[in-house]
């Protein structure tokens, strides 16, 4: 293998053939300190068409999408031939629309930026006018409306979907043939996962080769013309979506697919008497800045029962996170009141006894986080036992490496820095790490989004057990996506920070009685409508 | 904006308590100081019935509280009241001290903006390179040289080995815009370590702000590289040096004394110094309200524009 990079292949080398495909991946391989992360990958990308990566996280999508933006990852070692039609721009929206727009410039910075170089011909008075307009086209093109006051705003006053729209709308500006979307629909709820995939579906019309790396599957059905199943740096299937999932050739493509297949429900267990969580009359306001408090979150009331699990469900920004963090005491500005068996539960975090702190464990959406990345995982998980039930660290220890053990993690695993997990592993182990409190009350804060499928369905399955071997704990599932709130005994609905329903998880699911539940659900079974693997549910 | 609003009036009802605390300490203290103005005054033969008739004169003998109340209710009218010791209105020591103290501090803060920030800008373009490792290693160099080390090495090179610059401004009084060549070590030295430690700031924001995805995708999409430099990533990277260099504009117009003593400049630091050795407690307390107000004002103005350049921090108080 030479040490050159060949990725800047001249252009206007492609046959007649090849005339259609405005980009094109050939035999890339892309190597990092001898480890390679993409393997002999083929890619072409059509224009109106929608070509999809999929695979787990780690199987090179995201290497192989910016391969075709010409950017790799530091000290990597490429091989294989990238071609873009003409040399045309490739746009790019990435997973984190946010971390692409300067937060300290005006949504017009960058815009403008672009408009000016495509205005250098008229004359120096009419520039200005003639780029504003390129702008304020760009971003009705993007579908935002009121453009105009958009413009000035900073990125930070925007919503996540703005943010993405302002993205794409740099893109549309610039004119690019090609449009990378790197996990555009990833941790995001169910009416914002259709909208987006409209917007992709709306590019695709305009005759742009849109590049969908996702491991979304539902919404790869929805949008994908065609389909490159990864694993390991190396696209192991691919074909049209259609035969894809009718037919799927590769054992992965079908592990992936039959991942997707819904838990089985509960039956509701029946009521035993006293909650261990009860929650009434809570009020949550967050302080912004001068302009006061806002009351973000109301619940009249809502109990927990022993060996029950409770999924909490709602689209982002409703205010799940705050009420599971009131729960937990790191929201302190509250009203009402938690009961912990039957025991009012101090507001802060800082006031509660050790016991106190035990029973209700939080298990965070992001793990990397939530680990010391200097300390080894087996060290961090055996600390909670040492700290909150007063055990010996040989005990704490031991106790950690069964638990890790039993959730899935290798042995030799444990003893790594948390750096060196997948993201997968690092949730189990952020579980294992709540477990050895001995908790009453599990709180699992969007656990599973952000992980690919076929790493949430290990860990459902290893929450399905938990629930299982341990009758006396309780479990409260932070979710925006219903597929992970089937597998609850109960579903409660929280719609801009209101309570609007609560009741047995088949009930809400089959005969919800709330409109917005009901806009909830019909959302979910469009994006799932014929997207269902032969054998599944 | 109203949010804005609000925070700037509650800074500086802040502020006014800060000062009105810096004053109340400062009177404080110089009153727990072992002597006053009399004796300051009588000098080398404390003759203690000299002393009380001293005191009775500067009214020193009143309680403490009661100079305290009568200095604040003048000030109230803009009345920072006279020096004990001369008797002279203490706002024209501050009018006097004012002018080489601001013509000092100017001619400093002109030089330190595109010196701090085109060293720092340069640097971070070329980091790790040679251009970088210089300015970096001369910046950290400098920036651990005392200011009084470096005055003392510069007159001594400068004035008195090559005769080139006047070792002191002694002779020129308040007026030194008129010569020019006094000025030229003293501003030297008042730039060394501030140049430092913005050049310092700067580079590692520009170095920062030149990595992140945001300037990553602005090039991507065909912005020039001095665009996006200066247009995409140095307003990330001015925050933090912007509320550096308000502490520095801080420090120069309250007086930077090492540097007023060591070239002999009628500065307000030379005029602090002077009313702590004669105890003259109203110049002090003049002085202690003008510093505390400068600083409170320069500081909310840093905050306004780091809001500016950082607005997702918003606004903390």
């Amino acid at each position: 293998m030479t040490d050159r990079n060949d990725t800047t292949a001249p252009t206007g080398a492609g046959t007649d053939a090849e005339l259609a495909c405005v980009a094109e991946i050939r035999d890339l391989r892309v190597e990092i300190d001898g480890r390679v992360i993409v393997d002999g990958v083929q890619l072409r990308a059509l224009p109106g068409k929608v070509t999809a990566l999929v695979g787990a996280s780690g199987s090179g999508k995201t290497t192989t999408g910016l391969a075709l933006l010409g950017a790799y990852p530091s000290g990597a070692r490429v091989t294989g031939d990238v071609r873009v039609a003409a040399d045309g721009p490739v746009g790019y929206v990435p997973q984190h629309p946010a971390s692409v727009l300067n937060p300290a410039r005006r949504v017009s910075a960058l815009l403008n930026d672009i408009a000016r170089t495509q205005v250098r011909d008229l004359p120096r008075n009419q520039r200005r006018a003639a780029a504003r307009e390129r702008m304020l086209r760009a971003l009705s093109d993007a579908q935002l409306p009121d453009a105009e006051a958009l413009l000035s705003r900073y990125p930070h006053q925007l919503s996540g979907g703005q943010q993405q729209r302002v993205v794409l709308a740099q893109a549309l500006l610039l004119g690019a043939r090609v449009i990378v979307a790197d996990e555009p629909t990833t941790g995001q709820d169910a009416l914002t996962r259709s909208r987006i995939v409209d917007q992709l579906a709306a590019l695709a019309a305009r005759g742009i080769a849109v590049v969908l790396l996702s491991h979304d599957l539902d919404v790869v059905h929805a949008l994908a013309d065609e389909v490159l199943v990864m694993r390991a740096g190396r696209v192991v299937e691919s074909g049209p979506v259609q035969r894809l999932w009718r037919a799927p050739r590769h054992e992965w493509t079908r592990q992936l697919l039959d991942a997707r297949s819904s838990p089985t429900g509960h039956e509701p267990l029946p009521d035993t008497g006293q909650a261990v969580l009860h929650v009434r009359h809570l009020t949550a306001r967050h302080r912004d800045g001068a302009i006061g408090a806002t009351v973000v979150l109301r619940t009249p009331e809502l109990a927990l029962h022993p060996g029950e699990s409770l999924a909490v469900v709602g689209r982002s920004g409703t205010g799940k996170t705050t009420l599971a963090r009131c729960l937990a005491g790191l929201h302190r500005d509250h009203d009402g009141q938690v009961h912990l068996d039957g025991t009012p539960l101090p507001r802060s975090v800082r006031h509660r006894s050790r016991a106190e702190l035990a029973a209700v464990q939080y298990v965070f959406q992001d793990a990397r986080a939530a680990f010391d990345e200097h300390r080894p995982v087996l060290d961090q998980v055996a600390r909670t036992a040492v700290r909150l039930r007063g055990t010996d660290h040989l005990s704490a220890a031991q106790e950690a490496l069964t638990t890790l053990i039993s959730l899935g993690l290798r042995p030799e695993t444990t003893h790594r820095l948390p750096s060196e997990l997948s993201g997968g592993e690092l949730q189990r182990a952020a579980l294992a790490r709540a477990l050895l409190a001995r908790p009453r009350v599990l709180i699992c804060d969007e656990i599973t989004s952000g992980l690919d499928t076929v790493t949430r369905r290990g860990i459902l399955d290893a929450l399905t057990d938990l629930l299982r071997d341990r009758s006396d704990m309780s479990l409260m599932l932070i979710t925006h996506d219903l597929e992970t709130a089937r597998l609850a005994h109960r579903i409660a609905v929280l719609d801009a920070g209101e309570l609007v329903e609560q009741g047995p998880a088949h009930r809400i699911l089959t005969e919800p009685r709330h409109p917005f539940t009901v806009s909830l659900m019909e959302t979910t079974a469009r994006l799932e409508a014929e997207t269902a693997p032969p054998g599944a549910w | 904006m109203t949010g804005l609003r609000s925070f700037v009036t509650r800074r500086m009802l802040l502020g006014v308590v800060q000062t009105v605390a810096v004053v109340l300490l400062v009177f404080a203290l110089t009153e727990a100081l072992p002597g006053d103005a009399a004796v300051a005054l009588a000098g080398d033969q404390p003759d203690p019935a000299r002393i009380a008739a001293l005191r009775e004169a500067m009214h020193l003998d009143r309680p403490a509280y009661e100079r305290l109340a009568e200095w604040a209710a003048g000030l109230l009218h803009g009345d920072f009241g006279a020096s004990v010791t001369s008797g002279r209105p203490v706002s024209q020591y501050l009018a006097d001290g004012f002018g080489p103290t601001l013509l000092l501090a100017a001619l400093t803060v002109a030089l330190l903006v595109p010196a701090g920030f085109g060293l720092g800008v340069l640097a971070a373009r070329h980091e790790g390179r040679l251009v970088d490792r210089l300015i970096s290693s001369l910046t950290l160099a400098v920036y651990a040289v005392p200011e009084f080390a470096l005055g003392v090495l510069l007159v001594t090179v400068f004035a008195l080995r090559l005769d080139w610059l006047p070792p002191t401004a002694v002779g020129y009084g308040t007026d030194l815009l008129g010569h020019p060549a006094a000025l030229l070590l003293p501003v030297l030295v008042l730039l060394s370590r501030p140049v430092c430690s913005l050049a310092r700031l700067v580079r590692a924001g520009m170095v920062d702000a030149l990595a992140a995805p945001y300037a990553v995708h602005a090039r991507r999409y065909g912005v020039g590289g001095a665009r996006v430099r200066y247009a995409h990533a140095l307003p990330n990277a001015l925050a933090p040096a912007v509320q550096q260099l308000a502490r520095t504009i801080d420090w120069l117009l309250c007086g930077v004394i090492v540097v007023e003593a060591l070239f002999v400049i009628p500065g307000l630091g030379t005029v602090l110094l002077n009313a702590v050795a004669e105890r003259d407690v109203p110049v002090v307390q003049g002085l202690a309200v003008v510093f505390g107000v400068l600083t409170v004002v320069l500081n909310l103005g840093a905050d306004l524009v780091a809001h500016r350049l950082a607005p997702r921090a918003g606004v903390a108080a």
